[in-house]
């Protein structure tokens, strides 16, 4: 304030603060934090706790060396019983149990049972160490979630799927079928194509019906024969093969 | 005991889930309730506890017994930086410990030695003090006195108080649990902040504020600035900075600080 007042009169002597702040010296305030002076504040920014980067909790991944499990008894017979399975078994379809209660598959083993196909159980884990080591090691995938195998001696496609059809709550993951790994597509399509002894009859009789005809034809008038050799050579001119090929046909 | 029972609930299963087998092979799904039975805590061990034969509060002085009472000055030092007595525990389980600097009159004094002489069992717990009587004389003038004229008279005594100063330490057998109600109802009422602290949270508050001093990664730490005068700090740095490494700011304590 009474720099103010020395201004006017040392106006040419240069410039001078016109507020200047008078010290009125330290007093002991305990009430309250004194205002920290800025470069101590700056201090005390730059100097603060960073603590160490967070270690990762023991258990939170899984551990580098592999633990090899050791089998006990149990597991052993299990696997000895699936090495029959897959010995014996043409047929082994894997099946997945949604929410099966105990009568459906009770039901549904009668069923199977009649076309001597049988429900085993396995256990994933089981399976999966079991597939790891054999042939059959790209079946692993099917065996996720609740799931049974329904294995027979013989291929019985089709009785299982009708089986199946009945028992909406099974569905059908897969199959092996006379050492081949179908998929549930693969199955169905398999269960549509007719029987072994059916196909065999077929190619028979097509085989018998192409020296019969032969026969046939050479039994008749030889002036047929004649003609029909003639209208074959006609066919055969590079001018109207093409055309003349369906006619042929009729004609025979 | 305990094992006891373990075993008979053992057999007991073992016993259901044959029997549920026998029965239906295929609904071998047993459920077994376990409803009823609780495992209890063990009952801490306070054989080696020894109460002492005055286990309640001594009543303090409000005047300390001096021949010439003379004036101090306000030495505000008393109560800046952290205690340097009396802040570990000596034969309690349990204390008030002060987390900032102040000032104890004699009535908190009486508050808390009527709150805590109440609301214990003393045949089963103590309490000590871990504070002196007051002892620092405060001055004041009288009412509608001028400026002036010197100094004025003694007023009462305070008993002043640093941070990590234990207040009062009980102990005997009890869990903290059945007196932490009355320890905070009375920590609450001090002049400064104050918690309640069993020895094993006071041990592990030091052990953290070790372990942060050691794991800092901060490259740059308050000790090593101020020691070393980086553009010129200390200019605005007092000895006490020096000494505390910016952890107090008068009777303030920063938590978190290293």
């Amino acid at each position: 304030m009474s720099a103010t007042l020395c201004v006017k009169l040392q106006r040419n002597q240069g410039w001078l603060p016109l507020i200047q702040s008078v010290r009125h010296g330290s007093k002991a305030v305990t009430r309250h934090k004194k205002p920290v002076h800025i470069l101590k504040q700056k201090l005390i920014a730059v100097t603060q706790y960073i603590p160490p980067a967070r270690t990762v909790p023991p258990g939170a991944y899984p551990s580098e060396e592999k633990h090899v499990q050791e089998d006990n008894e149990f597991v052993l017979l299990l696997k000895k019983n699936l090495e029959e399975v897959f010995e014996e078994c043409k047929m082994i379809a894997v099946v997945q149990t949604n929410a099966c209660s105990v009568d459906d598959m009770l039901m549904l083993r009668h069923r199977l049972c009649k076309h001597s196909i049988k429900i085993r159980f396995f256990p994933n884990q089981v399976m999966r160490s079991f597939l790891s080591n054999s042939v059959y090691s790209n079946m692993a995938p099917l065996f996720i979630g609740p799931t049974v195998l329904f294995v027979s001696k013989e291929p019985k496609v089709k009785e299982m799927m009708s089986a199946l059809r009945v028992s909406p709550q099974m569905t059908l993951l897969g199959a092996c079928i006379d050492n081949t790994l179908l998929s549930s597509q693969g199955v169905v399509s398999y269960a549509k194509l007719p029987s072994l002894t059916v196909v065999q009859g077929e190619l028979v009789s097509g085989l018998t019906m192409l020296t019969s005809r032969t026969a046939f034809m050479l039994q008749r008038h030889p002036a047929h024969l004649s003609a029909l050799l003639q209208q074959y050579i006609k066919q055969q001119s590079p001018d109207d093969g093409a055309e003349a090929t369906p006619k042929a046909e009729e004609a025979s | 005991m305990i094992s006891l029972i373990k075993a008979a609930v053992g057999g007991l299963t073992v016993i259901s889930r044959t029997h549920g087998l026998q029965q239906a092979p295929l609904h071998s799904y047993l459920k077994i309730c376990a409803a009823g039975l609780k495992t209890f805590p063990v009952i801490p061990d306070y054989s080696n506890v020894v109460l002492p034969e005055k286990p309640k509060l001594k009543f303090l002085n409000k005047v300390p017994n001096l021949k010439k009472a003379k004036k101090e000055r306000k030495k505000l030092r008393d109560i800046q930086g952290p205690a340097r007595a009396a802040n570990t525990f000596t034969c309690g389980q349990y204390a008030i410990v002060a987390m900032g600097g102040g000032y104890l009159h004699w009535g908190h004094l009486e508050m808390i030695r009527l709150t805590i002489n109440r609301k214990i069992d003393a045949h089963t717990t103590f309490a000590r003090w871990r504070i002196n009587a007051p002892y620092k004389p405060i001055t004041r003038k009288g009412l509608g006195q001028r400026m002036g004229g010197g100094k004025g008279a003694i007023d009462h005594y305070v008993t002043p108080v640093r941070y990590g100063r234990l207040i009062v330490e009980l102990g005997g057998k009890v869990e903290l649990g059945e007196i932490e109600h009355v320890l905070t109802e009375v920590a609450k009422k001090l002049p400064f902040p104050a918690k309640v602290m069993s020895r094993e949270s006071l041990e592990e508050m030091h052990r953290k504020q070790k372990e942060m001093e050691e794991n800092n990664q901060n490259p740059w730490t308050f000790k090593q600035i101020a020691q070393g005068n980086m553009m010129g700090i200390r200019k605005v740095l007092s000895p006490f900075d020096l000494r505390n490494n910016g952890r107090f700011t008068g009777k303030f304590h920063f938590p978190g600080r290293v």
